[in-house]
């Protein structure tokens, strides 16, 4: 189990020509990650997840607050403890063109982080090979075509399962997907996301999905849990689904609207909610940081900055002084007729 | 359109590497009307088509949809609407007519430029950069203005602050800065401005929203169904999301490698699809509505230039309901009413 | 859009993996890919067997024949005598021996030293970064050419290897400051740091994910560099700063020009243009080669 406790972190501010103050990308997060447990990170650029799966991954520091990997504390560890300890997490980029080293094949890139291991687990001289094919069959890959060829021979979505299958190499605890399926073709995202859903049963992982479209979080699977993240804070946070068909949280509700509509299937939801005001200017406030975007706001919310509360005895926490519930998702239509 | 009646031709066609879509089955009156449109690139395989036979009308005032995946040749029909093919790539067979210009593929050099821009506006992604990044906004419009010898500058530069306000910015601002100074969303508008202020009639966005947020995605979308209400424009757009596409345009055309597969009202075409492809992009897209477990995803992948079968249908190695039949030829187009599509096994089911 | 892989049936794919080993060699063909580069190959290939083998082909002590100084070319004589009869085309064989080994060894020197520091700055910025630099500074500020000619007051360059090191010496700097740049750049690539994330070491990662994606880059600007080496040090030896122990091609240019006053009359020119024909030869050559060099490593050309 993950646990990130109070993570904050700020990065400093530029200055001098472009002015830039500094940036607070986290301000005091708090994520659980269950053994074998699927959590998603909704949020849009510059929220700060990207920011929180890297620090997870040990790219990226963090400032206040904690990280917890089975009892292991983040700040406590030794420097020589470091790379083991990152080994469990590893990340899933959204760009599976770069995710590769174009000069190698793929059976040298899974090779190589396998002829590590082997030396750990006590492996015979075709270990690194069975293990290869076992990975490449895991993420539904053909190890015999794949193996030889280069990346820029395989599809995007070949290439991401590529990417899946080395992260397993290290027998990692956490997948971090981060955007994972946003470059892929759409007719392959479904084949991504269930694979990712799998793998918490077939090799035991939990995922840790990072993204701004909220759709793609429903499929990791059962169990699953959306936090949604606003400028470095959760505002809302429950299972996935409950989320999303009832929402408290008008940035979250805000999200939920601006989905597009497949008109001719679904119906939009009765209600609407969008975000006032210019959408490219980052106005600090002393209360609630989405009140100056909130249609909903009154005059005390520029005054408390409000605390995740539960909300009545759900599991459902949620960060707003007012909250409701508005019915903003899609509803299906009569299906595709056969 | 032949109301009900059905353009089917029950012999298969020669099964040649290009089937030749005549668009007889579209009327003549729409703004930009494609009629069986081939463009091949020049590969070591040798020349590949990127789109084959390729029919199809913008309705003058409409928004038309144009939803692809990678190897669809969505991109490479957009530009050959301005005539805009890169090398290696070259235009083998059929004309795209755009009233009040003619065939934009039969003009050249100072006329073409004229047209682009003009009468056809291109919007880019918005992080294509096609912006120059070292030059301020404002400058580059009036570059443009300049290069398609508007008069007055003033009026031009009025007419894109007024837009741009309306897409909810501080012009003053968004024209003294440079690329590298604006958000994606920014961009995107200042995009869409940009097409729109030599007043062009037609206007091409190619995926105005990918790569941006989805409130950023949402009130871009918004933008595009204003101005184009406003305009009176004719507007094509080019997304591999089919959501986007599904809330914004009233017709959606389908392409697959290279071919339109199925052409329609959006509504219709989204409630009651023809061609297995669709449905299965259908089932296999991420919803946020809907039972998930209904999912499924499509096998194989899309086909790139030089694996889009030669012979037979190309949605064939993937689909569930090929036949033997699908082999021998590519499918003609079967025509219901605005609805079109080409598929052996679907045109079968309706009879 | 990329070129994936083509749809094949088993029985093809089989095949095309047994051939894949025999097509790795296929690259190679780069090189001959063009009429131009063919004859490129061939002028490279000639020089370089001329160099190690030429000098054997030849007496220690080349026959002078005082009788028949700058003569034209002839039959006995292809090229022309210089000005103590000896043969103008014995000179050219045994001299390209030391002028291309010096240029050789003076690449090697600056890519090694070059890369390795470039590599080593990039990779590990704040522990090794700066100090790096700083030398690689240094070397690429120190005016080469002028310092050449001072050492040269205290040291003989009687010896290749000699030349080749002074040269590389001072040309590393401009090197490891573009490989540094690059390296600081690939670093921030997703496979690179995929590579961190598995717990591969440093080491492993500068060799096997950084290096070969620099390939091109080094090989392209190796041979770019080759032709500079040569002409550094033909110069010095045209310049006649060099004391000249072996005869070499500079050598024979300052003799044509000093002794026989070929610039200003038609007297020995077989013998000028006889060296400088061949620099001009290898330097097409290694230029047009520059191209398939970086062809060659580059994977976007490999397929199966």
């Amino acid at each position: 189990m993950i646990e990130i406790r109070d993570v904050t972190r700020t990065f400093a501010g530029r200055g001098g020509l472009l002015g830039r103050a500094s940036v607070q990308a986290l301000r005091g997060v708090d994520v659980t990650i269950p053994d074998r447990g699927a959590v998603s990170l909704i949020g849009e650029s510059g929220c700060g997840k990207t920011t929180l799966g890297r620090i997870l991954c040990g790219f990226e520091q963090f400032d206040g607050g904690d990280v917890v990997v089975d009892g292991q504390s983040l700040r406590e560890l030794k420097p020589r403890d470091r790379v083991p300890y990152f080994r469990r997490v590893q990340l899933i980029h959204q760009d599976p063109y770069s995710a590769l080293n174009p000069t190698r094949t793929i059976g040298q890139i899974l090779a190589d982080p396998l002829t590590l291991r082997a030396r750990h687990v006590d492996a015979d001289g075709d270990w690194v090979h069975r293990r290869r094919a076992e990975l490449l069959g895991l993420v539904g890959l053909d190890p015999e075509y794949v193996l030889p060829r280069y990346p820029h021979m395989l599809s995007g979505g070949m290439r991401q399962r590529v990417v899946i299958a080395r992260a397993l190499t290290v027998d990692p605890q956490v997948l971090i997907a981060d955007e994972a399926v946003s470059m892929i073709d759409v007719s392959l995202r479904l084949g991504i996301l269930q694979l990712l859903r799998d793998l918490r049963d077939t090799a035991g992982v939990s995922v840790l999905f990072i993204t701004h479209d909220v759709a793609t979080a429903r499929y990791i699977g059962d169990g699953g849990e959306l936090y949604v993240i606003y400028r470095g804070m959760v505002v809302e946070h429950g299972s996935t689904e409950t989320v999303i068909q009832q929402a408290a949280h008008p940035y979250t509700q805000s999200l939920l609207s601006a989905i597009p509509v497949l008109r001719g299937i679904e119906e939009p939801g009765p209600h609407r909610v969008v975000p006032t005001g210019p959408l490219d200017e980052r106005v600090e406030s002393p209360g609630c940081l989405f009140e100056p975007r909130c249609p909903f706001a009154t005059v005390d919310c520029r005054t408390g900055v409000p605390a995740l509360t539960r909300r009545g005895d759900t599991r459902q926490l949620h960060a707003c002084l007012h909250p409701e519930h508005r019915s903003v998702v899609a509803v299906p239509v009569a299906g595709p007729a056969a | 359109m032949a109301a009900g009646a059905k353009a089917a031709q029950s012999q298969p066609a020669q099964s040649q590497p290009a089937q030749s879509r005549t668009g007889e089955h579209l009327e003549g009156s729409a703004a930009v009307r494609v009629r069986d449109l081939t463009v091949a690139f020049r590969t070591p395989e040798g020349l590949l088509p990127a789109i084959s036979g390729v029919s199809i009308d913008l309705a003058r005032g409409q928004i038309t949809g144009l939803v692809g995946e990678s190897g669809s040749g969505k991109s490479t029909l957009a530009l050959t609407l301005l005539n805009a093919v890169p090398d290696p790539g070259q235009v083998t067979s059929g004309s795209v007519t755009v009233d009040g210009i003619g065939d934009v593929l039969a003009l050249q050099g100072k006329n073409l430029r004229r047209v682009r821009g003009a009468s056809i506006g291109y919007v880019f992604q918005a992080s294509q950069n096609s912006l120059n990044p070292l030059k301020p906004v404002g400058k580059q419009l009036l570059d443009l203005a300049r290069s398609h010898g508007v008069g007055d500058l003033r009026g031009l530069v009025r007419e894109a602050r007024s837009l741009l306000d309306d897409m909810g910015m501080n012009a003053e601002r968004v024209l003294a800065s440079y690329q590298h100074e604006l958000s994606g969303g920014m961009r995107q508008r200042v995009g869409i401005a940009f097409a729109l202020v030599l007043n062009a009639h037609v206007v091409i966005l190619d995926e105005p929203t990918t790569a941006l947020d989805m409130l950023t995605q949402s009130s871009v979308l918004e933008i595009i169904k204003k101005v184009h209400a406003r305009r009176h424009l004719t507007t094509l757009i080019i997304s591999h999301d089919l959501a986007v596409i599904g809330d914004l345009a009233d017709r959606v055309a389908v392409m697959y490698a290279g071919r339109i597969v199925e052409d329609g009202p959006t509504q219709q075409v989204l409630a009651s699809p023809r061609h297995p492809y669709t449905r299965g992009l259908l089932t296999a897209m991420p919803r946020i509505a809907g039972d998930i477990g209904e999912a499924r995803s499509l096998p194989g992948r899309p086909p790139d230039l030089s694996s889009i079968p030669r012979a037979g249908c190309v949605f064939r190695p993937r689909c569930p309901l090929a036949t033997e039949a699908c082999a021998a030829a590519e499918p003609p187009v079967t025509v219901t009413g605005e609805h079109l599509f080409a598929c052996f096994v679907a045109a079968k089911d309706l009879s | 859009m990329t070129i994936s892989s083509l749809a094949l049936s088993p029985e093809q794919l089989h095949q095309a993996l047994q051939r894949s080993r025999q097509r790795s060699t296929r690259r190679w063909r780069l090189f001959v890919s063009t009429p131009g580069r063919i004859a490129a190959s061939v002028v490279i290939v000639a020089f370089t067997l001329m160099a190690i083998v030429g000098p054997y082909l030849y007496p220690k002590n080349l026959p002078i024949d005082t009788r028949n100084i700058y003569a034209g070319p002839s039959l006995a004589h292809p090229l022309g005598t210089d000005f103590e009869g000896t043969d103008v085309l014995a000179l050219l064989v045994t001299g390209s021996r030391y002028v291309l080994f010096a240029a050789a060894i003076a690449a090697v020197i600056t890519f090694g030293t070059g890369t390795v520091a470039g590599l080593t700055a990039g990779y590990y910025p704040r522990l090794a970064g700066s100090s790096i630099m700083r030398v690689a500074d240094f070397v690429l500020a120190v005016p080469g050419l002028p310092v050449l000619i001072v050492l040269l007051t205290i040291w003989q360059f009687g010896s290749p290897l000699a030349m080749g090191f002074v040269m590389g010496i001072f040309g590393w700097g401009g090197i490891a400051r573009a490989v540094r740049a690059q390296t600081l750049s690939l670093r921030e690539r997703g496979f690179v740091e995929a590579a961190r994330g598995l717990g591969l070491p440093g080491r492993r990662i500068i060799f096997t994910e950084l290096l070969p994606n620099l390939a091109p880059y080094i090989g392209m600007n190796l041979m770019l560099a080759l032709p500079a080496f040569i002409y550094t040090e033909v110069g010095l030896f045209f310049l006649g700063v060099v004391p000249y122990t072996t005869s070499n091609w500079g050598v024979m240019l300052n003799n044509a020009v000093f002794q026989a006053g070929a610039l200003t009359s038609t007297r020995a020119l077989s013998y000028l243009l006889s060296p400088l024909i061949c620099i001009l030869l290898i330097t097409i050559s290694l230029v047009t080669l520059a191209n398939a060099v970086d062809e060659f490593f580059n994977p976007r050309l490999r397929r199966i």
